[in-house]
């Protein structure tokens, strides 16, 4: 399918690919059995200016949209999404800034985080504010020039790895969602500690730990927004950032069929090969019909967002879902198809459906995002 | 520091077709590549460029205008100036007549502080267009480089590879030096040079634009050499002999073959 993408777009795609083909796909196997943080391929997206695609110019990026950032992120998640989500992550710890930082928030970490200088990550989730984030209890207390921040974040993608953290906490317990704040959180501010690190089921390249604030003393005027906006931001750079799971959710699809086609077309069974039986067909014209469905799908999301539309919820849910369970049944299928050698660690299939179950877990399971595409639905009518 | 990389677009070696009649390379445009030494040098370029920023990286090419986009790679990685000689008369060159074009065309460019070669292309394997450029030029020339390191703006300490013996030199500029294949790492491409390069325009020179060309020194009529035939080797089967049960003198010969390859 050709999506017409313009020669910028398309310039930054065959660069992700070459990073992804000839750097990803030999180590992705071990940075998974090993669970290495990929510092190695970041430093390489920072040589190579794929860092920045996203960020405005006059902060040192490309000024690209979400759509440069979905084709990076979709690109590296053909070979793996462990290492791409730790660059998904930098750009949803970068959003908050760019949607809602002052003019010197944005000069100070923006450029940083284009040049590939510093990564940053979210930090919302805690241990008993999953799906239900308004009921997050981290707070941050105002004391004199600075905000005293306590609580646990459980969850964190880039922990401990991250130069750079948005993290959300309460300002004023008695107004609810309305009592959220978001704050700029620096590694290596007083009182700010990384907790353990998960042992994960899959895209385990990444770094997912949890974030200890023991009066961690934050400059207010890290504070971004203001009092009591957090909840929104939050929400705003999800709407945001969401088309990236879906990337990542077509990259891996996309990953798992080019390796099950490959598979079916040289395996022969029965004096022939796969490729010849009709049960095996319909699969891989299911995997192909499903992948273009999701990525048609994202796309348009992206290039609504990227033109200026005001509301795009439903839209950036849409393709989260959608792609991500395309993702969980194409990896499942891509394992039937090679059979047992889909279910070794000998081939690459068997750690893409490990690594696409969290697309439809993360930022906000499947499941919310439905109440949310629901909720607008019916507003709508 | 001025730094000239001479790369050669190639037919992928994969996708090679001899005609038979003509006695030369089919070169259709799709399978073109950079001549995988020649990127090597350029590799070593960009090194010395990253060091001193104020030096000025250039390519010379010289083939048919379908090596164009090829040469726009090489603005990807972070050329300042790609050039390509381009002439129907220079078809049929051999690389003496090639070595003379090129060095023809180094002279009516810049003074270069150093040319820098891959140490053979895949399709021509001939090694011999980077010295004969040297002395075309005038110039010291350094073959099968493995390393070069700037010991300051006009001193290299490089490395030179001959089977397992390396021999380190310090030389003073101007010089050419051709680097052997897998020297070095060769960079991914920058997406700021990668913009560059979609709407850069290689310049290219024809033979008019060179200063004191004897165009009777050129293309085929010029060549001093001429290919009498392109035959295919034939790998001959390899003979296996099966020791079963062998003596003790058996065995001992078979170690010392063993031996000699180790
Ligand atoms: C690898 C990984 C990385 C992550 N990275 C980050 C990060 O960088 N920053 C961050 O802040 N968070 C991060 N998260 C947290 C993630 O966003 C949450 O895990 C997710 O929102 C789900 O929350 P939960 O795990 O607490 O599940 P729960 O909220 O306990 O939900 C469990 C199940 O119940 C369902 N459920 C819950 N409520 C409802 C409802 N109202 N209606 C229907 N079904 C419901 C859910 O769909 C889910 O399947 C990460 C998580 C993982 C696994």
């Amino acid at each position: 399918m050709d999506y017409f993408l313009t020669d910028s777009q398309k310039i930054i795609k065959r660069l992700a690919k070459k990073i992804s083909d000839e750097v990803i796909s030999k180590v992705a196997g071990k940075y998974d059995k090993e669970g290495i943080f990929p510092r190695d391929i970041l430093d390489l997206l920072a040589y190579t200016e794929l860092t920045g695609v996203y960020i405005p110019k006059e902060y040192g990026g490309f000024g690209g949209g979400v759509l440069e950032m979905c084709l990076v992120v979709e690109e590296l998640s053909r070979n793996c999404a462990g290492i791409a989500v730790s660059y998904a992550a930098t750009a949803l710890g970068a959003y908050p800034i760019m949607l809602y930082g002052t003019e010197n928030q944005k000069k100070k970490y923006l450029p940083k985080i284009a040049k590939g200088e510093a990564i940053a990550a979210f930090a919302l989730t805690e241990a008993d504010a999953g799906s239900d984030v308004s009921s997050i209890k981290t707070v941050a207390e105002k004391d004199g020039d600075f905000y005293i921040l306590n609580g646990n974040k459980h969850w964190i993608t880039n922990g401990g790895e991250a130069d750079i953290y948005v993290v959300f906490a309460v300002t004023d317990k008695s107004k609810g969602p309305r009592g959220i704040s978001a704050f700029i959180v620096e590694k290596g501010y007083e009182g700010f500690y990384c907790g353990k690190k998960e042992d994960k089921m899959g895209i385990r390249a990444s770094s997912t730990t949890e974030l200890i604030f023991e009066n961690c003393k934050v400059p207010k005027e890290n504070l971004l927004g203001r009092e009591g906006t957090g909840f929104i931001i939050a929400m705003k750079t999800f709407d945001r950032t969401r088309p990236g799971v879906a990337a990542m959710a077509i990259g891996i699809a996309q990953g798992a069929y080019e390796h099950a086609l490959r598979y079916a077309k040289e395996r022969i069974q029965f004096g022939q090969p796969l490729t010849s039986f009709q049960a095996i067909q319909h699969m891989l014209a299911d995997m192909y019909i499903n992948i273009e469905a999701a990525r048609a799908l994202l796309y348009s999301t992206c290039r609504m967002i990227d033109s200026g539309a005001k509301d795009y919820t439903k839209e950036s849910s849409a393709c989260k879902v959608f792609a991500s369970d395309v993702a969980m049944k194409i990896t499942i299928d891509a394992v039937q198809i090679m059979g047992g050698n889909g279910y070794v660690k000998d081939y690459p299939v068997e750690k893409m459906m490990r690594d696409a179950k969290v697309t439809q877990i993360f930022e906000g399971a499947n499941q919310i995002q439905r109440n949310i595409i629901a909720s607008e639905i019916v507003k709508e009518l | 520091m001025n730094i000239l990389v001479c790369v050669k677009q190639i037919v992928d070696p994969d996708k090679i077709e001899y005609n038979s009649t003509t006695k030369t390379i089919k070169r259709s445009s799709q399978h073109l590549m950079n001549n995988p030494a020649d990127l090597n040098a350029l590799e070593f370029a960009l090194r010395l460029k990253d060091i001193f920023p104020d030096s000025r990286v250039y390519t010379l090419s010289m083939g048919s205008l379908e090596c164009k986009e090829k040469v726009k790679e090489l603005i990807e990685l972070g050329v300042d100036e790609a050039i390509l000689l381009s002439d129907k008369r220079l078809a049929g060159s051999d690389a003496s007549a090639t070595s003379y074009a090129l060095s023809c065309a180094i002279e009516t460019l810049e003074r270069f502080d150093l040319i820098l070669c891959g140490d053979h292309s895949l399709d021509g394997e001939t090694s011999i267009v980077p010295p004969q450029i040297a002395e075309y030029l005038g110039i010291c020339h350094i073959a099968s480089v493995v390393d070069i390191k700037p010991k300051d703006k006009d001193t290299l300490e490089i490395v030179k590879k001959v089977e397992n013996i390396l021999a380190k030199f310090e030389v003073k500029l101007p010089m050419l030096l051709s680097v052997k294949k897998d020297s070095n790492f060769v960079r991914f491409p920058k997406l700021s040079f990668m913009i560059r390069a979609l709407s850069y325009e290689p310049k290219v020179l024809s033979l008019d634009d060179l200063r004191d060309i004897d165009v009777k020194r050129i293309g085929l009529e010029g060549s001093k050499t001429a290919v009498d035939d392109f035959e295919k080797e034939k790998m001959e089967s390899i003979s296996c002999k099966i020791y079963e049960q062998g003596s003790i003198s058996e065995i001992e010969c078979i170690a010392e073959v063993i031996l000699k390859f180790i």
